[in-house]
């Protein structure tokens, strides 16, 4: 995937700092995103992104630091920034005990769409959502899927610039995250700036540009290929053998061995030369009588790339 | 902005109605209330169970007691013989009262000597007690002026001229007049104050609980990142309530008046108006519960904590001028106090303006008070 | 039934309290600001009863009655006024409930041995306070109408005049017609009540809630055992209540407690079992805690406060309502308390509102019980 070319910043956070008393939950986070981009915000839970998404949509006040959001500062124009963007919190947050089509109505009004073009647009959710013959369906009766989709649907009645989805996909079946991710891009290519939080690391693929976040602050961002790219001088070696468990115990502390892990039957090695330490490997597991069934080099996924990340962040922490 | 607060008010509606739990929340407690304040709770003595212990057995003794059971008040369960079945009665509960005619009392009468009666009352209920022996003094008074005039018409049929039971006409009486509520009917008193307390639970838990409601579910959080500003959505989640508000009193009037009779003499745009000051301030309460409480059960027992001291010192059910003066003073922080002051006022005694107006101006003090407090508190922000 | 499954089910209970700081505070503060504002604040005694008088007559005479009023303790003398639309206006507004007003010829009268009334005004909105106001005020005049006619005799005839009949009343039990006598006993009841079905509905649901009680099914403990050990623990803070209101009610508030204490314990036992097997089998059947604190209030708070006898007496209700009243626990457990503190009666007396609480315990612990079964199967 390639970001639409256009240069124009859509988003810009500098230097945001939020504490709740004592504990520092998102700790100098900056960064900029451009027009019509899928922006990914990656991290385990608990790492504040959902912080940062509240400090952006004016829910929260930063501690310090400052946020621009399609042209308005967050802390002094919060009006004019909500209504120019969309949100899609964590929980699903529609009501349960209205119709589907109440729902829409309701959150046109709110979102004060205009009365000329309501009716289109609550069609064109709809037709998005899927749900154009279950309008009259009382929203709690769903299923998780299509409440997310009406959701999203809710969030972009007003057609938004700006779209904030706080882990939409959470709790949804694989197929049902699939069609999601369709409609994010429909989106995009119609020119609205995504920024999506997510903690599932293969989601990251989807996206135009990544930061990941731990522990309150943004590690690493870049392009998913770039970060891909950072592991280089960390390759992973795929092993099969015999006995996976004994394996991984006598390759364990070895010099040019940084990480072991169990992957499937086999184990997957974080190494520091992939060609110097499939050799080393070979002569322990012979030496140990282990047969060694396969010994390849695999294309780090990005949850590779995130373990190390992390990993190479906590070393470093000490 | 109207439109904004319209959409809120319908969807407001929208899920009042299709909830059973909450239309119940809607009518049953009007109801429970009207029935139990009207029928359950009841100050009037009537039906005073009574023992009847003649140890004198004439006709003297007899026509007393058919005064006492004459009076309409009393109902004679018992004839105990003696102090232990006497004893018995009373610390069963099985009689209120027990009338003891001492020995001698027709022959004391015709002699101009002091005849005895005793009476003895179960004191536990403090209030029927009161009720009851004053009910027994008066029978008794009335039965002794009888016979101190027929001891004169005897007297001066025996030997006319001047005479000492002449006096005997020379009675200081008490007539009372009284106003508002002749028949001295507690529910007279108590059912209009169900409009008051009715208004003000249904209004504080539900608007609290509408609101915490949306906390809980992450609508709210929703609701703060569209551009609705915090006074349309306040308002919009305020008017549905307020219109309850307004829809039970007309249901627990109705019950007062039809089902009850209860008199109503005052005017109903004055009882309109109040009751709409009032719903500033029990609406302004349940936005201030749910601004405090994360949970619909914080935000009910945070009502529950409220409504109930608010009640108690109402004066709805414990006179005020009964109250110690330090507690006196604090009732006249309660908002609920001049609202019932205020309903009874109009039913009862069918004041106006002129005699209610510092009432109206507290209500209409803590009304804005309150609101803006609550309008200071409730934020769109989540910190 | 096993104790040790029924004793781990005590001790989880008893951590849970300790650290719900909301449950702890219902439980302990709730108790004592309802003893403090009935036992201080709230009494139905009807004393100091704010009066005008208007005195039209202004004699030695008129003045005299006017004495008796102020020396009653019944009475408070707000002022004097000098015509009836000063009175109307002050109950109007509501600055005073009463008023005494006296004739012009009051004291011709008297001196003629003409009768004479004197008109007591009353506000009878309140019809309760009314009517004692009245009663007090009758017998004032009554009193003060056989002083005047024996003062009479006794000036003109030098005879001494009395009353052809006295009735001498003596009020039992609480001699002084307090009413916070009357009341803190079966303020008791109440506070247990609350106690019992507010706090105790909660734990089940709360449970159903969080999830753990699915938890709970997958181990060997048994509907019973969970029943029983939820109730225990939740009988420590009841009996605890129960300590402390007694002991406020009788040191602070000088009740009078003419019973035995060990009757006092074993009926607070049995009630208590009961009412808590009761707020079990709510939590039970409610499905979310929000229900349950909804369900205890409306079957348990509001019906002990109103039909339970404890303030509303149940004499004075009509049949049908009395009738309801017989399915109130609390009432009879009212009853039994006004018993032991007012009357001293003990179990002669009072066995058979006890058997009728025991009967309630073992019922609704058994459909408690089943009720879990049924939930869990």
């Amino acid at each position: 995937m390639t970001p639409p070319n256009d240069n124009a910043s859509a988003m810009e956070a500098r230097g945001l700092v939020k504490r709740f008393g004592q504990f520092v939950a998102v700790d100098h986070v900056s960064f900029e995103i451009r027009k019509g981009e899928i922006f990914g915000f990656l991290g385990p839970n608990g790492a504040g992104k959902s912080t940062v998404i509240r400090m952006l949509c004016g829910l929260l006040t930063p501690s310090a630091g400052s946020a621009t959001v399609a042209g308005f500062d967050v802390s002094k124009d919060p009006e004019k920034v909500r209504s120019r963007i969309g949100y899609m919190s964590q929980k699903f947050s529609l009501y349960d005990d209205l119709t589907v089509e109440e729902n829409i109505q309701f959150f046109s009004g709110i979102y004060g769409v205009g009365k000329e073009i309501r009716e289109e647009r609550r069609d064109y959710v709809l037709q998005m959502a899927g749900l154009a013959d279950r309008r009259g369906t009382t929203t709690g009766q769903l299923s998780g899927g299509w409440k997310q989709r009406l959701a999203l649907g809710c969030a972009i009645i007003h057609e938004p610039p700006v779209l904030f989805l706080d882990e939409p996909t959470s709790g949804v079946d694989p197929i049902a995250r699939r069609a999601f991710w369709e409609l994010i891009y429909q989106l995009s290519e119609a020119g609205r700036t995504i920024f999506v939080s997510t903690h599932y690391m293969d989601e990251a693929e989807y996206c135009h540009r990544l930061a990941l976040m731990y522990r309150g602050r943004i590690i690493a961002t870049g392009v998913p290929e770039d970060l891909r790219k950072q592991l280089r001088n960390h390759p992973l070696l795929r092993l099969e053998t015999s006995d996976a468990l004994e394996s991984m115990r006598v390759l364990e502390g070895q010099p040019r061995i940084l990480h072991a892990a169990v992957f499937g039957g086999g184990l997957q090695l974080t190494v520091s030369d992939a060609a110097a330490a499939a050799g080393d490997i070979r002569r322990t597991l012979d030496a140990n009588r282990i047969a060694v069934d396969s010994l390849n080099p695999v294309e780090p996924s990005m949850e590779d790339v995130f373990v190390a990340l992390i990993q190479a962040e906590e070393e470093k922490e000490g | 902005m109207w439109e904004r607060i319209f959409c809120i008010v319908r969807k407001e509606f929208n899920q009042v109605l299709r909830h059973p739990r909450m239309r119940t929340m809607l009518f049953v407690p009007p109801l429970i209330q009207l029935i139990v304040f009207g029928y359950a709770v009841n100050m009037d003595v009537d039906n005073i169970t009574m023992a009847w212990s003649d140890l004198d057995h004439t006709p003297a003794s007899r026509q007393l007691l058919a005064d006492f059971q004459a009076s309409g008040r009393f109902l004679l369960v018992a004839l105990p013989e003696n102090e232990a079945e006497m004893r018995n009665l009373l610390d069963r509960g099985d009689a209120q009262v027990v009338i003891r005619v001492l020995p001698r009392f027709a022959s004391d009468i015709v002699r101009g000597r002091e005849a005895k009666v005793q009476v003895m009352v179960d004191g536990s209920n403090s209030n029927s007690a009161s009720l009851i022996s004053s009910y027994c003094s008066q029978i008794v008074g009335a039965f002794s002026a009888r016979m101190t005039a027929a001891q004169r018409r005897a007297q001066s049929t025996a030997n006319p001229g001047p005479s000492p039971f002449a006096m005997a006409d020379a009675r200081l009486t008490a007539s009372p007049r009284v106003w508002f509520n002749p028949d001295l009917v507690s529910r007279n008193y108590f059912v209009p104050g169900v409009v008051a307390n009715i208004i003000m639970i249904v209004t504080v838990m539900m608007t609290a609980m509408a609101i915490v409601r949306e906390k809980e579910i992450g609508t709210m959080e929703q609701l703060m990142v569209t551009p609705i500003r915090p006074v349309e959505l306040m308002v919009g989640k305020m008017l549905p309530f307020a219109l309850v508000g307004l829809i039970d009193m007309v249901i627990v009037t109705a019950g007062a008046l039809f089902i009850f009779h209860v008199p109503f003499r005052g005017n109903w745009m004055m009882l309109v108006s109040s009751v709409i000051l009032f719903l500033l301030t029990s609406l302004g309460a349940g936005l201030f519960i749910s601004t405090i409480s994360q949970t619909q059960q914080q935000a009910i027992m945070s009502s529950f904590l409220f409504a109930t001291p608010t009640f108690m010192l109402s004066g709805f059910a414990f006179p005020i001028h009964n109250m110690p003066v330090l507690v006196q003073y604090i009732t006249y922080l309660n908002p609920l106090r001049y609202f019932l002051e205020i309903v009874r006022g109009i039913f009862l005694k069918g004041t106006g303006v002129t005699a209610l107006w510092p009432q109206l101006v507290m209500l209409a003090i803590y009304g804005i008070a309150v609101m803006g407090l609550s309008a200071i508190t409730f934020r769109k922000r989540l910190d | 039934m096993s104790v040790r499954r029924t004793l781990a089910m005590v001790r989880k209970e008893l951590r849970h309290i300790r650290r719900d700081a909301r449950s702890l505070l219902m439980a302990l503060a709730l108790p004592m600001f309802l003893m403090l504002l009935f036992g201080y604040a709230l009494n139905l005694d009807v004393d100091r009863i704010p009066t005008l008088v208007y005195d039209a007559d202004q004699s030695p005479e008129s003045r005299s009655l006017v004495q008796k009023f102020q020396g009653s303790r019944f009475f408070e003398i707000e002022g004097f006024v000098d015509n009836y639309s000063a009175i109307e206006r002050g109950i109007d507004r509501g600055d005073i409930l009463m008023a005494l007003a006296i004739p012009r010829d009051y004291s011709r009268r008297i001196r003629a041995g003409e009768p004479v009334a004197a008109q007591i005004l009353l506000d009878g909105s309140d019809s309760n306070t009314a009517s004692i106001a009245l009663g007090y005020a009758q017998s004032i005049v009554q009193d003060y109408s056989v002083t005047l006619r024996s003062e009479g005799a006794d000036r003109r005839f030098g005879i001494k005049l009395q009353q052809a009949v006295d009735a001498r009343t003596r009020v039992w039990y609480n001699s002084t017609l307090q009413s916070k006598n009357y009341v803190v006993p079966g303020l008791i009841a109440v506070i247990l009540t609350i106690i019992a079905a507010l706090l105790t509905s909660l734990t089940i649901a709360r449970e159903w809630e969080m999830g753990t009680m699915e938890q709970l099914m997958s181990t060997p403990v048994r509907p019973s055992e969970i029943v029983l050990g939820k109730m225990l623990a939740f009988f420590f803070i009841g009996v605890a209540d129960t300590v402390l209101s007694v002991l406020v009610g009788v040191f602070v508030f000088d009740v009078p407690f003419s019973g035995s204490v060990w009757v006092l314990a074993l009926t607070s036992t049995v009630f208590l079992t009961g009412a808590l097997f009761w707020g079990i089998l709510l939590s039970a059947v409610a499905k979310s805690q929000l229900m349950a604190f909804q369900m205890g209030i409306i079957s348990s708070f509001l019906p002990a406060f109103m039909l339970s006898g404890f303030i509303y007496a149940v004499e004075n209700m009509p049949p049908a309502i009395q009738a309801i009243t017989r399915l109130i626990p609390t009432r009879f457990f009212v009853t039994i308390l006004k018993g032991i503190f007012l009357k001293g009666v003990g179990l002669e007396v009072l066995w058979t509102d006890l058997l009728y609480l025991a009967g309630f315990s073992i019922v609704v612990f058994l459909l408690a019980t089943r009720r879990l079964r049924q939930k869990l199967a």
